[in-house]
């Protein structure tokens, strides 16, 4: 039977049981002498870490200096997978003979897992932002074209026959009518792509960077300092739920604003 | 994309059309013109020569076939396993609320964590070999299984639920014949994400540190700085992984014929 | 001259390798500023004439013009009012009014003055910056009405505009849609299964039938109207209380109820 929602204190305190019995576990095969503190840090130690990376520089920078560099890669990626994600899907969804020509290449070219293209990067890039960049980009760019082509192909017909009775031109047609109708699977679009983003990112900074989060962790693996990898983890974790709650917003105010 | 009404084979050719034709533009920028230098990407026959180098005479450690299995066995085992020990949590978590509250914690920790961000622990913990293969592939796998076969429970119709305790259907029997196929399609969306997930991750920790592979031939070719092998390497990554995705959907086709997909 | 001509109009289905006729034969013109209400049974392909003239389906066999010139494809000149209001549901009351005249290339000072006129004409005053899903029903179709006569179109094509609404706010509308017509005479083709609205609103009525969609009979309101002078009665329920208008609505139901059992085959 599909259980109802247990009392809100006894979820809380199972949550708390939960949560206690996994730090009590790790602190013990922590302190337990098994291995050093370097390898396997208690919980605290690696709060600890953290609040020292936020003030001293490691591997160059401290953590929110990395955290900006890595953030500044994303930005620079996901805008541009946006960039050319949504326009070419609007192309592609008016214009057939334009999805014609870009399937087969886009079909053939997302199986490729984004990391696979870092050798690539670092080929043409080097150590330059222009790598991270491209990976981030190839990570972003599927979901967005895919969202933006499938919200416009799903456009009720009625919409593209008023438009085409209201005599528009193409450009207003796919600026006008399909765009905001394709607005909310856009959107959703977004979130998919910045969570893949950013997970993209993170792979290529473990090879091609000399800055930013994903290098650091790499520091602090060649250092064996498990606390600050840990560290590192962590503040990647929280830039991606920022993200993620940040867009889920804007997902939510357009939906309002749609009247959905 | 485009949804085709049209007769396959007219789609087929003209894929296959495209796709000569995208070859003849490559070969033409890069032999014929010299647009592209040859440093910054391959000529077609470079590629198909590298093909041949590593197809027969093997490179970075072994033939390709020698690479492609590794890889795919390394995965396999890894998303088994991940998928395994996933899909059982979250169905779990979804029957039971206790079991929900209990792990819900240590899940909601793991889970932004993003599947890459566990090679460089997975390294100091374990080194270079399978074992932190392993370790990376289980995190990035584990979670979206969870995920889904939970809200696979969860989205189960009530009346289902209610069915089956007016027959009677207890324990091993409710768990086989209730909440499983209910929760098939979520499972199978997890189990989706989960292989490709695995597969990104072996690729990437590969890259990172591995004696075979193929994310070790894109490694080695990086630092031969051998594109053409690189283009070889990232065709390979896209093919397996394009394998795998579709024999899973077969999987899911033969084990949910009545879905409508 | 803005007529709106159907020359041995044919439309076939090919489907399963069987060809399905949905109309034969249709020949039917509508004059300038005429107002032609085309009524029938579900199915008797007489929204499919319409959206011919439209330029949104084309003819297998015969043609169809507008003005003499064969329809290819939708345009502003033949301006529709979609049953299903088809308004953008992203844009205002305003800019959903003003989309066709930008195509058109009006300058911006003459369709600010069309615009409003048409705005106060429906009656949406203080609705300009609402979005449709603010409105009712019978709001957005004036919305829509508004939508094609500022176009000021040659022909204007109506498909059961007044199908999605309820019956108080059709019959408010069709009274609205009366007057309009009155004062601004257009060529118009009007789609309903309806009679009484066919025989209130049209100076034509032509009564289709289906399987295949053939033209029954074209029936003249506009002297009976002008004769009994239906037009001194503001109210709708005044007109439809008249002997002359009863009669002709019964003429109407008989040749609709015979034509399924007199042209099966």
């Amino acid at each position: 039977m599909l259980q109802p929602r247990l009392p809100a204190a006894r979820t809380a305190w199972l949550t708390l049981v939960g949560a206690g019995g996994f730090l009590l576990i790790w602190t013990l095969a922590a302190l337990s002498g098994m291995t050093s503190r370097n390898f396997l840090p208690t919980p605290w130690d690696v709060v600890i870490r953290f609040a020292q990376l936020v003030v001293e520089p490691f591997a160059g920078f401290t953590l929110f200096q990395h955290l900006l560099s890595s953030f500044r890669r994303f930005a620079t990626g996901f805008v541009l997978a946006v960039a050319v994600g949504i326009p070419l899907g609007l192309l592609m969804a008016w214009f057939v003979w334009v999805d014609r020509i870009v399937s087969p290449a886009f079909d053939a070219i997302r199986f490729v897992a984004p990391i696979a293209w870092v050798p690539f990067a670092a080929l043409w890039f080097g150590t330059g932002i222009g790598g991270p960049v491209l990976i981030i980009f190839m990570g972003a760019f599927p979901p967005v074209l895919i969202n933006t082509y499938r919200g416009a192909k799903n456009v009720d017909r009625k919409y593209i026959e008023a438009a085409q009775m209201l005599g528009a031109s193409h450009f207003r047609a796919m600026t006008q009518v399909l765009l905001p109708a394709a607005v909310p699977s856009i959107v959703a679009g977004l979130r998919i792509s910045a969570g893949l983003g950013w997970q993209s990112l993170v792979g290529a900074e473990l090879i091609v960077a000399s800055s930013g989060v994903g290098y650091l962790m790499v520091k602090g693996q060649a250092a064996v300092s498990t606390a600050t990898v840990m560290s590192g983890m962590a503040a990647i974790g929280v830039v991606g739920v920022l993200i993620d709650i940040a867009l889920r917003r804007l997902q939510q105010s357009i939906e309002t604003r749609r009247g959905l | 994309m485009s949804a085709s009404r049209r007769h396959p084979l007219l789609t087929l050719g003209t894929a296959l059309g495209a796709l000569l034709g995208v070859l003849l533009l490559w070969h033409l920028l890069t032999a014929v013109w010299g647009v592209i230098p040859p440093m910054r990407f391959p000529m077609p026959l470079e590629v198909a020569g590298a093909l041949q180098q590593i197809a027969v005479e093997g490179y970075s450690n072994g033939r390709l076939h020698q690479h492609v299995l590794t890889s795919v066995l390394l995965v396999t085992m890894g998303f088994v396993v991940a998928s395994g020990v996933g899909v059982t949590l979250g169905l779990a978590m979804g029957a039971s609320r206790t079991v929900e509250a209990l792990m819900n914690p240590v899940f909601l920790l793991l889970r932004p964590i993003p599947p890459l961000a566990w090679i460089p622990l997975a390294i100091v913990w374990l080194g270079l070999g399978v074992a932190a293969k392993m370790m990376v592939i289980f995190f990035a796998a584990f979670v979206p299984s969870v995920i889904n076969s939970y809200a696979g429970v969860r989205q189960i119709d009530r009346p289902m639920f209610e069915a089956a305790a007016m027959l009677g259907v207890k324990g091993w029997r409710y768990w086989r014949e209730v909440l499983i196929p209910g929760a098939l399609p979520s499972i199978f969306t997890g189990l989706r994400l989960s292989l490709q997930a695995s597969w990104t991750t072996l690729v990437a920790a590969e890259l990172v540190g591995a004696v075979m592979g193929l994310g070790q031939i894109l490694n080695q070719a990086s630092q031969d700085i051998y594109p053409a092998m690189i283009v070889v390497g990232m065709i390979s990554v896209a093919l397996c992984g394009w394998l795998m995705t579709h024999g899973l959907a077969w999987i899911e086709g033969r084990v949910m014929p009545w879905n409508s997909r | 001259m803005a007529s709106i001509t159907f020359q041995g109009v044919e439309r076939v289905f090919h489907q399963n390798g069987k060809a399905f006729v949905a109309l034969k034969d249709v020949n039917l013109v509508v004059q300038d500023r005429e107002f032609v209400a085309i009524v029938g049974p579900s199915g008797c392909g007489k929204t499919t004439c319409m959206r011919m003239a439209a330029g949104l389906e084309h003819p297998t066999g015969g043609s169809v013009s507008v003005d003499s010139e064969i329809v290819t494809g939708p345009g502003p000149d033949r301006a529709v009012v979609f049953q299903a209001f088809a308004l953008f549901p992203w844009k205002t009351v305003w800019d959903n009014v003003e989309f066709g005249l930008i195509s058109l290339g009006v300058d911006k000072a003459e369709r600010r003055r069309r615009i409003e006129h048409y705005i106060e004409l429906m009656g949406l005053h203080g609705y300009e910056q609402a979005y449709p899903h603010q409105l009712s029903g019978g709001m957005q179709q004036r919305v829509a009405i508004a939508r094609a006569y500022v176009l000021d179109p040659k022909v204007l094509l109506m498909d059961e505009p007044f199908g999605a609404l309820d019956a108080q706010t059709r019959v408010v509308m069709q009274e609205e849609l009366v007057r309009l017509a009155r004062q601004h005479p257009r060529t118009v083709l009007f789609i309903t299964h309806a009679v009484e609205e066919a025989v209130y609103l049209a100076d034509r009525i032509v009564v289709m039938t289906g399987r295949p969609g053939t033209i029954r009979e074209i029936i003249d309101v506009k002297s009976i109207r002008t004769q009994e002078n239906w037009d001194q009665h503001a109210r709708i329920e005044d007109v439809m209380d008249q002997p002359s208008f009863v009669h002709l609505r019964s003429h109407v139901w008989k040749l609709l109820r015979s034509s399924g059992a007199a042209d099966a085959h």
